[in-house]
């Protein structure tokens, strides 16, 4: 059972990552390059020019949290990225192709727990649930952004981004599968709970990037997102199915 | 008859916990190191994913 599984979300993660990269390559990674023109104008200032800023980064202004304070800027080794063009471009297939199969397993992980069979039908409606729990839940609280706009601390952002993801997960769980009154409750508590904890503050502070940029890449990513899990889910019933008749071929 | 099914039935169910709880390490995993993972080169090489798939970046 767990071959199947496994070689169902190969299937559909593989299948998932070659649709969304096209769309991620044509829709938004266009935009992110737009956005580090911006990013690195912005930390060009000559106040704070070092050689390292001449270097163009992938993220040129921003602190990740690897700066030494102790060595001045221009002495820290940049760190390894995928050189522009081509290999930026495989390695966004490549982390799509990681995400992908990863969501695939989890799809498949739920689908059994949840004790369905899948099939096409029950795969797309778990991917939606999929979709709103990774990727519209957390985007409510935390909008899709794009390199240069200034943003609240990465861990809290990831620490909320998890516990929303999970929230909403369990929350539509109680809803849609258990269907009681009370887990019905329960689920509607979860699913708002996240949102009146409230995400991680988002500073106002003005960014040079315009403003249509920012707004055409949260609507861009979200229909991507959900591509993607549609993808997942279709996908990973269909070849769950073609699993099952080779092995019954088999046998 | 019967116990046949019975036996059938639970190593089914032993063998799905089993599938489930792989399945689901494997899939954490993989979408941590493509979403989470802090290590600079995994960052940038997942960069433009992880923006496209909102995940928390930088």
């Amino acid at each position: 059972m767990i071959i199947r599984l496994v070689s169902a979300a190969l299937v559909a993660g593989f299948l998932a990552a070659v649709v969304a990269t096209g769309l991620q390559l044509a829709l938004t990674s266009p935009l992110i390059i737009a956005a580090e023109r911006y990013e690195t104008q912005a930390s060009a200032d000559p106040a704070r020019l070092s050689p390292a800023s001449l270097v163009v980064r992938i993220h040129g202004g921003h602190d990740h949290g690897t700066k030494d304070p102790s060595v001045a800027g221009g002495e820290v080794a940049p760190d390894w990225q995928p050189g522009p063009g081509l290999p930026r471009m495989a390695f966004t297939a490549l982390a799509t192709l990681v995400g992908g199969v990863g969501y695939a397993l989890l799809l498949g992980a739920v689908l059994l727990a949840c004790n369905r069979e899948p099939s096409p039908e029950t795969g797309l409606r778990f991917a939606i649930g999929g979709f709103l729990a990774v990727a519209l839940a957390p985007a409510l609280g935390l909008a899709p952004e794009l390199p240069g706009m200034a943003a609240a601390p990465l861990a809290d952002r990831q620490f909320w981004w998890v516990m929303t993801a999970l929230a909403t997960a369990m929350g539509l769980y109680l809803i849609a599968i258990r269907r009681a009154p009370i887990t019905i409750a329960g689920g509607i508590v979860l699913l708002v709970a996240p949102h009146l904890a409230g995400a991680p503050e988002t500073s106002h502070a003005a960014s040079n990037l315009p403003a249509a940029y920012a707004a055409q890449f949260a609507a861009r990513s979200l229909g991507i997102a959900f591509v993607f899990w549609a993808v997942i889910g279709l996908a990973y019933g269909w070849a769950w199915g073609l699993f099952g008749k080779a092995r019954t071929a088999h046998a | 008859m019967s116990t046949n099914t019975l036996v059938l039935t639970g190593t089914r169910t032993n063998e799905r916990l089993g599938a489930v709880l792989v399945a689901a390490f494997l899939g954490l995993g993989l979408v941590f190191m493509a979403g989470f993972a802090p290590a600079m080169a995994l960052h940038n090489a997942a960069h433009d994913f992880r923006h496209s798939q909102n995940f928390p970046c930088h």
